[in-house]
């Protein structure tokens, strides 16, 4: 029993490494003309800037993500950074240079001095160069911390799409989506013990996908209900 | 060469192996040139190109020899770009690139014989939407347009963000160089001035850099408030200011206020720039932000049907730039449906604004906002009190609950101690006079207005 509870702890905080965000993969629900919009943008033949909001696990990732690839499929650089992972406002010098600039949770420096001046800066660079550029962040522009009016304004110079989470259909077609790509055979009667067992956010529910896939071949099991309640009902008891 | 280049294999095979997040962030950014014996990748900044250098370099050398077959093959990172691999698609041209590079060294070691100007080609007078707000400084600039370094020189013009100061700028400088195809016409940010002379001292090469602003025939200089408190920065200019204006080039300069009002700027920058004429740039009244939306659907090529603008007009109070992002919205949109633009359809598009929008503007939030802006107490507000500083800020929040929310007389009334229905249309009409004769009450009436329904 401990041994699954290590197990699990361990692969909760690995999910992703092996997720490939694509368009093909988006499951769009409410957020067709948002994914539909990204994707002119990724084939340039839409807006320049684009705007994305919505709360976690809404899809904005994925979409910055999906944008980068396309760009490096036809060929050309692009850039996603999230702004709440870097630590200096430098890591965006040079950034005109490419084709694409994907930056994800812009909320995260709002408020900072050097980093609203870096922002700003390089909006105006990339509109000279003709640069396309995604933004990402929790909340829509109009509630952002920002403190350089300059910088504001410039934020909202695209569209601004909300991003709206998946409603639990939505969910269940995307963990049928990763499964098929995993090889994995996931009945509806494993989704529906998951969606009763795990919290319902995308997010949860994909690392918990990720962990019957480790469980099923480590133990060298299918994916059936027995081992869904191995994997998730003993990871909740107290050994 | 229409083979996939070495450095495409490469990032395929990379993608296999490193996590999709890393690999966008650190591997798509970079550009390759690519030799025989060499793979040269070129990062946009040292950042990249240290985490590259630590993380992947050991990764991409064997990769890339395995691929070339060819053991010796060395891979190298810098920081740098190649030239023009990016957005314009066009199959990569030697003389062209060759060109612009000499261009590019050109522009920063001021060779007076390459000198490409660097005007947005679609800003100009004729795209730009003139009205009651804009249209002194659009006569000024024509002006200056038509007789640069001996009308108004320099000319300032200030404004809040995003009211079309840059598009001004850019358009003299295509007016001149309509005229005048060798002029040199410089545009750029106070930031990037800033920078540039940053970068000269650590390069030593200051000389060059003041060869290269003094050697302008026209300066347009953006958002010089960005100068307030770099000591250093204001030096320097001060004296490309002078040498320009010694010579009769024209300088032309933009800034989000007047200039006696920028702190931290030296003095003797302060008169100077007053020097010429300075002029305003206003927020749009209604009729131009209508008047700018059909300009900008025009040039998109969208009909944009009059209710939809007048609708989106009077949603988007603050600025231009958010007047055509909330614009773009619209078109996209409808684009990508594939449906034509109806007010329905554009309030639709716009629903999370409006939304965003109404919950902001409520009469509390007024009540707030407006005895904030006026340095007296909600409680003064919603009170019997008649002594005119508290009434006066008391009319103009009911005045704008009229405006901006749909709630009923009756119901302002109730929100204000309970007042009666005719004493808010008392206020309301007390402040439209006001506004009319007073320019203050007008200016705190717009700004108020301006807060309320944007941030």
């Amino acid at each position: 029993m401990s041994d699954t509870v290590q197990y699990a702890m361990q692969y909760v905080f690995d999910f992703g490494t092996q997720a490939q965000h694509t368009f093909e993969q988006f499951v769009p629900g409410a957020n067709a003309v948002a994914m539909g919009l990204v994707t002119q943008l990724a084939e340039r033949v839409g807006e320049p800037q684009l705007y994305l909001w919505g709360v976690p696990a809404s899809g904005k990732t994925h979409m910055l993500q999906a944008a980068c690839q396309r760009m490096g499929a036809q060929g050309l650089p692009a850039a996603y950074l999230s702004l709440a992972e870097a630590l200096h406002p430098g890591v965006l010098d040079g950034l005109e240079q490419l084709a694409l600039v994907a930056l994800d949770d812009i909320q995260a420096v709002m408020g900072l001095e050097a980093w609203e001046l870096a922002l700003f800066d390089l909006i105006n660079r990339l509109r000279e160069q003709q640069v396309l550029l995604l933004l990402a962040a929790h909340v829509p522009p109009a509630m952002l911390a920002v403190r350089l009016p300059d910088l504001a304004s410039r934020l909202s110079w695209g569209p601004v799409l909300r991003l709206e989470t998946l409603d639990d259909a939505g969910k269940r077609e995307v963990l049928r989506a990763h499964a098929a790509e995993r090889g994995m055979e996931l009945s509806d009667e494993v989704i529906h013990f998951m969606f009763a067992h795990l919290p319902r956010s995308l997010n949860s529910l994909l690392a918990g996908l990720e962990q019957l896939d480790r469980a099923s071949m480590e133990r060298q099991r299918r994916v059936t209900l027995p081992l869904a309640r191995e994997v998730f009902i003993s990871r909740i008891q107290p050994h | 060469m229409s083979q996939k280049t070495l450095w495409s294999r490469c990032q395929e095979k990379l993608a296999a192996d490193i996590p999709e997040q890393q690999l966008n962030t650190w591997i798509r950014p970079l550009q390759a040139i690519e030799d025989k014996e060499q793979l040269r990748l070129l990062a946009p900044n040292r950042f990249v190109q240290d985490w590259v250098k630590q993380n992947y370099l050991k990764q991409i050398q064997p990769l890339a020899q395995s691929l070339t077959n060819n053991p010796s093959l060395t891979v190298i990172i810098d920081v740098g770009t190649a030239a023009k691999a990016k957005i314009s698609a066009q199959p990569s041209n030697a003389t062209t690139d060759s060109i612009r590079a000499k261009k590019a060294i050109a522009m920063t070691h001021g060779l007076p014989e390459q000198f490409e100007h660097n005007l947005n080609r679609t800003f100009t007078f004729d795209t730009y939407v003139s009205g009651k707000s804009n249209q002194l400084a659009r006569a000024a600039a024509i002006q200056v347009a038509e007789n640069p370094g001996s009308s108004y020189n320099p000319l300032f013009i200030y404004g809040g963000v995003g009211l079309g100061k840059t598009h001004l700028m850019h358009a003299i400088g295509n007016q001149v160089i309509e005229a005048n195809p060798q002029a040199r016409i410089l545009y750029l940010h106070s930031e990037r001035y800033m920078q540039d002379m940053v970068r000269s001292i650590q390069s030593n090469t200051v000389n060059t850099f003041k060869q290269f602003y003094r050697s302008l025939n026209i300066l347009l200089i953006d958002d010089i408030q960005f100068f307030a408190g770099k000591d250093r920065t204001q030096e320097e200019f001060f004296h490309t200011f002078n040498v320009l204006m010694e010579n009769g080039q024209q300088i032309v300069m933009s800034c989000d206020r007047y200039p006696k009002e920028i702190e931290g700027l030296e003095e003797r920058l302060k008169s100077r720039f007053g020097w010429g004429l300075t002029v305003a740039i206003e927020p749009p009244e209604l009729e131009t932000r209508v008047a700018i939306l059909q300009s900008k659907a025009e040039l998109m090529g969208v009909s944009l049907p009059h209710e939809v603008a007048f609708f989106i007009g009077k949603r988007i109070r603050s600025n231009i730039r958010e007047l055509e992002g909330a614009l773009r919205r619209v078109i996209a949109t409808s684009q990508f449906i594939g449906a034509p633009i109806t007010l329905d359809s554009a309030k639709e598009a716009l629903k999370d604004l409006i939304a965003l929008q109404n919950r902001m503007v409520t009469i509390e939030n007024i009540q707030k906002t407006v005895a904030q802006y006026f340095k007296v107490r909600i409680e003064d507000i919603l009170s019997s009190g008649r002594s005119r500083s508290i009434a006066r800020p008391r009319q103009v929040a009911m005045s704008l609950a009229k405006e901006l929310t749909n709630h009923s007389l009756p119901e302002i009334g109730k929100a204000f101690g309970g007042r009666d229905h005719t004493t808010v249309i008392h206020a309301c009409r007390k402040i439209a006079e006001l506004r009319e004769e007073d320019s203050r009450i007008e200016e705190d009436y717009l700004t108020l207005l301006r807060t309320l329904t944007n941030n």
